[in-house]
């Protein structure tokens, strides 16, 4: 027989002021079971608290019931309460009848009515709660980084002097991301290389850093504390090993004419290669589908094509029989600073809902080029060395036209949102450009100006007032190719003019996108993301670098577009929570987690299907002489975060939520 | 015929299987076979009498059966998504098993008086089959049947259920229900129906109410449809063995139509295939929710 | 109190959102039907069939189920199967003659108050329009009936 205290609140006059806290307590002290029910003005006061747990010592209560606020309010407060007093706190729950009653009802009769329904439900249900021990689940204290741009290199830095194990997975054969292939930064016009490379060297000598560039993550199992992250080491074809990055394969390759991806396809490469001369780790890689002699293999050729690198290797590193190969490694925490692409302008697109832009032209005007191409052209390590030249015939452009938000904040090309850093680089180019390119007239077609940050508006003006760019509030519907020139038909919005320009380069600000493949990724975490592929947060505001699934974080542009700053403010808080993840041997957990009768288990793993954790496991029960019984679920308790979905899939209530069991609920439902 | 009972016997003699699990005679139509002896091969039959699904057996709740060893089981297509359904829930391993599979034009409602198929006396749920052969089998036996034609349209008497009004339907559905007596043939004969410890024998707590009257009859039977929601193979069985006669064949069928226009879905005897019910698409309708 | 009929609705709801927005309902002081009591569960994925066949027959009038919207669910996927197990059984609950005006379905987000309110008014006023479910075998409805039988 249950021995229940029931304890009604009248926060002040909050509840009192609609429901009649006495009529409650005496009509809910009626029911069987209930030993002690009592009101008072303020439950969560010292003297409140004081009174529950005079009760429990007193009447030897084995479970409480407060009727006060949301028990999002103050739940942990009276459970606190209730294990001082030496009752187990999952041996109190909470009627919520202020938010859910006095404050959005005026009818007192009827208000007190449902309060004592509401009171009566929890009532009936805590007869069939049982004592829940918080449960321990050890933490490995290492942390996978998936992504080497900034966001990457920054949480793996702070991790790794914050004295933790670090492993660094970079997709690409070097870290750096988009960063490395800027040219020079805004709002202060920093050199990109010249901040970002230092960086990347740290990474590749620290001692508690581990960088494995050209892999990624094949799959990930476990939980917070526990991951187990299988990740595929692509084939270099060059073994990291001997190779000392002298750079004489790259020198002796003969064929020279691969576009390259880091001058986006503005400059050209070998095919064996490091993407860039300050590349980490500066170890070259094989394109195999460039490469003659992996042609020759592919297409069947029994002769070798050629092999040029490998016979000037004098440290004789380049393998062209490497595979794949996997490593597993077992970490704590994960970040995720997989980082964005650029919407691809033209007509044919990924994704049903995105419309590329067909009528720009990009592709096949060559003079038209993205804001990417941009960087290259304008940085000093770049294929011009610097210098603005048209990609068509290497003349100096007089005159540029920049066109903002090109697929940002435009619902019929798919995407609503705005890509945050255009504005600000947009500006940034047509300094560049002002700087390089003296008499050049630069030319900007905008939507809005959103230069919100630490002196970016005041950047803006200088591009406007300085570098005396036109700023034309419009947009351009047609690009269209006029002899050496290109026809840009544009509208401007403020003198109500159509506008015709002849411009000699026409500069596209694409929408920034996530990473191709973030929703596989996402899978293999149980990270939800937006219908964009972004990755979410936890939550928008107090939770902004958490994901759902614990242990998972979130650092730059995989989570919405960011720029430099930003990235590097969020990989430094991603970094923070792991270490104060790690700062603990071992993690508490609420037992609110499903369980799996054994006996009546059939095994057919429904619930393995639903399950959003991947918490379900099979176990096989034998028995005495080793015979399989039967093959039965088993929910690891490290990896279930108690959604309870499995309990309601599971079509023989085999399994059960702790704190929700099937009989707590039955019980509530049954006292309507 | 012949062939199926050659098969059995090589499938004996060869030691393949330890036992065959068919059909033979018996005076009120067909009944389940088994045969351990290649001897006792020649018992064996097949037509449109044979309305059992023999999946039911498989189970591995049916230790008796298990104990056997390894089977070859004569199945019709719709036995088939059966096997499939238990392969796909981890009741089974294909590989202990012989499928024989046999070509199907439709069995009869009522095998102890009807010597020919026809249109009359077709099972409704034959009526409008796609499937005249398992694709599971292993062996296929029997002529080449054409499609079943029948007079029954069990989509008809669901539009006609489906046009009363919401209290019609409630007393039809309530006095149908009302018949139950809970004896639970219905899910004793169900294939699909093997849990250990089913819902309804649960007792803390009791979900559904095991006296059988109508408040736990309605909860007893939307819960079986529900849980065969894309599981259902639509073999019928539960309505033949119903003592009450009630058309619990309609409520699956419901269902049925319910997930194959919401998701597209129809069962199928290939193991493989997701099942509705546990899975779900970001752009799932909700028309419904407000 | 008037004459009109009262109904009794009862509502299963996640913890994170709707519960949640049923909160800030409260702290904004929005006003609505005293007829709606809420069950709290952790996720819409929790909420059994069983649940609303069970509180019909415990003599409820009308059950709201709300939860959060897609792509906003705490635990990632639990209000997809959700919608999909709903959906099957809504349309089953129709076809066995449960009028569906009776189980509202709705995504409240923990920010959308307003909108919690604005369902429990239209549930309240939706069942309270239908009557009484004296049809659904309640012990009410069918107390003669065990007598009957036995």
């Amino acid at each position: 027989m249950s021995r229940i205290g029931v304890f009604i609140c009248h926060c002040g006059e909050n509840i009192g002021r609609t429901v009649d806290c006495a009529r409650v307590a005496q009509s809910l002290g009626d029911l069987p079971g209930v030993v002690h029910s009592v009101d008072y003005k303020y439950m969560c006061s010292d003297p409140g608290q004081v009174l529950i747990k005079q009760a429990i010592q007193e009447k030897n209560l084995d479970g409480i019931v407060v009727g006060a606020c949301s028990p999002h309010m103050h739940e942990k407060t009276f459970r606190k309460a209730a294990a001082s007093a030496g009752l187990n706190p999952f041996l109190c729950e909470m009627a919520n009848l202020r938010e859910h009653c006095s404050w959005i009802h005026e009818d007192r009769e009827l208000a007190t009515e449902k309060a004592i329904a509401l009171g009566r439900f929890i009532v009936e249900k805590i007869k069939y709660n049982r004592p829940l021990s918080t449960i321990y689940i050890p933490v490995e204290r290492r942390a996978l980084v998936i992504g080497g741009g900034i966001a990457g290199i920054q949480a793996a830095l702070d991790i790794a002097d914050g004295g933790r194990d670090v492993i660094l997975v970079e997709k690409e054969s070097s870290i750096g991301g988009h960063m490395s292939q800027l040219s020079e930064t805004f709002p202060t016009l920093d050199c990109s290389q010249c901040i970002l490379t230092p960086r990347m060297v740290e990474v590749a000598q620290h001692p508690r850093i581990k960088l494995l560039a050209y892999s990624e993550v094949e799959s990930v199992d476990g939980y917070i504390g526990n991951f187990q992250v299988k990740i595929r080491r692509k084939a270099r074809s060059v073994d990291e090993t001997k190779c000392n990055g002298c750079g004489e394969c790259q020198k002796n390759c003969p064929n020279k004419k691969i576009p390259s991806e880091f001058d986006q396809g503005l400059g050209t490469r070998t095919a064996i290669y490091v993407p860039f001369p300050q590349a980490v780790p500066n170890i070259p890689v094989i394109d195999r589908a460039s490469c003659a002699l992996f042609r020759g293999r592919a297409k069947g050729v029994k002769k070798v094509v050629c092999g040029k690198c490998a016979e000037v290797c004098g440290r004789n590193a380049v393998d062209f029989d490497q595979q794949d190969s996997f490593v597993t490694e077992k970490v704590g925490a994960i970040v995720v600073a997989t980082g964005y692409q650029l919407y691809s302008i033209g007509k044919s697109q990924e994704l049903d809902i995105l419309r590329g832009y067909g009528e720009y032209g990009y592709g096949t005007i060559p003079d038209v080029i993205d804001g990417l191409q941009f960087e290259r052209l304008a940085s000093a390590s770049g294929p011009t060395g610097g210098k603005i030249l048209r990609p068509s015939d290497g003349k100096e452009p007089k005159k540029i036209v920049f066109l903002q938000c090109i697929g940002s904040r435009d619902p019929a090309k798919g995407i609503e949102y705005c890509s945050k850093i255009c504005c600000m680089y947009v500006a940034k180019h047509t300094m560049l450009y002002h700087h390089k390119v003296h008499d050049g007239k630069a030319v900007v077609f905008y939507m809005d100006i959103r230069a919100g940050g630490k002196g970016y508006d005041e950047f803006v003006r200088r591009a406007i007032e300085e570098s005396h760019a036109l700023y034309l509030r419009g947009r351009v519907s047609r690009l269209s190719r006029d002899g050496d020139v290109i026809r840009v038909q544009g509208f401007d919005t403020l003198s109500g003019e159509p506008v015709v320009i002849n411009a000699d380069m026409v500069v596209l600000a694409t929408a920034m996108r996530p990473q191709p493949g973030i929703a596989a990724l996402a899978q293999k975490l149980s990270v939800s993301y937006d219908q964009h592929g972004f990755l979410n947060e936890a939550h928008p505001k107090l939770r902004p670098v958490e994901t759902n699934t614990a242990g998972v974080f979130l650092a730059g542009a995989c989570q919405s577009p960011r720029d430099i700053p930003d990235s590097v403010a969020m990989a430094s808080a991603t970094a923070s929570k792991v270490l104060g993840l790690f700062s603990k041997e071992l993690l508490e957990r609420e037992p609110l987690i499903a369980r799996v009768d054994r006996m009546t288990c059939t095994g057919c793993f429904h619930c393995e299907r639903v399950c959003p954790y991947g918490a379900v496991e099979r176990k096989t029960l034998t028995d005495s002489k080793g015979r399989i019984i039967k093959v039965i679920a088993e929910v690891n308790q490290g990896v279930c975060q108690g959604c309870g979905t499995c309990q309601a899939t599971c079509p023989s209530k085999s399994v059960e939520l702790d704190g929700f069991t099937d009989e707590q609920i039955y019980a509530a439902v049954n006292a309507i | 015929m012949q062939e199926l009972r050659d098969l059995a016997k090589k499938l004996l003699l060869d030691k393949q299987v330890n036992a065959i699990l068919g059909y033979e005679w018996d005076r009120r139509g067909a009944r389940p076979a088994f045969i351990t002896e290649a001897g006792d091969c020649d018992r064996l039959v097949f037509d449109h009498r044979c309305v059992q699904n023999l999946a039911a057996y498989l189970s591995p709740r049916r230790a008796n059966i298990a104990q056997l060893g390894r089977l070859a089981v004569v199945i019709k297509a719709c036995d088939a998504r059966a096997v499939a359904g238990l392969i796909r829930e981890n009741q089974l391993k294909r590989e202990d098993l012989v499928l024989i599979g046999v070509r199907c034009g439709g069995v009869v409602v009522n095998p102890s008086d009807s010597e020919q198929l026809n249109a009359e006396n077709i099972a409704p749920r034959c009526v409008g089959c796609e499937q005249r052969e398992p694709t599971l089998a292993d062996h296929l036996v029997g002529e080449t049947q054409s499609a079943p034609v029948g007079k029954a349209n069990r989509d008809l008497r669901l539009s006609e259920i489906e046009k009363l009004n919401p209290e019609e339907r409630l007393s039809l559905w309530t006095s149908l229900l009302s018949q139950c007596t809970r004896c639970y043939a219905c899910r004793q004969v169900c294939p699909m129906c093997f849990c250990e410890r089913c819902i309804a024998d649960k007792t803390q707590p009791a979900w559904i109410e095991s006296s059988p009257h109508s408040r736990g009859n309605f909860s007893w039977h939307l819960t079986r449809a529900l849980h065969l929601a894309g599981r259902c193979v639509d073999c019928g069985e539960c309505e033949r063995a119903c003592p009450a006669g009630i058309p619990l064949g309609l409520l699956n069928h419901k269902v049925a139509r319910i997930v194959a226009s919401r998701y597209g879905y129809a069962v199928s005897d290939d193991p493989s295939r997701e099942t509705p019910i546990g899975s779900y698409r970001l752009d799932d309708e909700q028309e419904f929710i407000a | 109190m008037s004459d009109l009929f009262e109904p009794n609705i009862v509502a299963f709801v996640c913890n994170w959102c709707t519960y949640t927005g049923a909160d800030l309902a409260g702290t904004s002081r929005l006003t609505m039907a005293p007829n709606v009591r809420i069950i709290r569960l952790p996720c819409t994925g929790r909420i059994d069939t069983l649940f609303i066949l069970k509180a019909f027959e415990r003599g409820a009038d009308g059950v709201i189920v709300s939860g959060c919207h897609p792509a906003d669910c705490h635990y990632t996927a639990g209000n997809y199967h959700a919608r999909r197990r709903f959906a099957v059984f809504r349309e089953l609950m129709e076809f066995a003659g449960i009028d569906p005006q009776r189980v509202t379905f709705s995504w409240v987000s923990a920010s959308e108050g307003g909108k919690w309110a604005e369902v429990v008014n239209n549930a309240t006023e939706q069942v309270r329009r239908l009557g009484p479910f004296q049809k659904y075998p309640s012990p009410a409805a069918h107390a003669g009936e065990i007598a009957c039988k036995s």
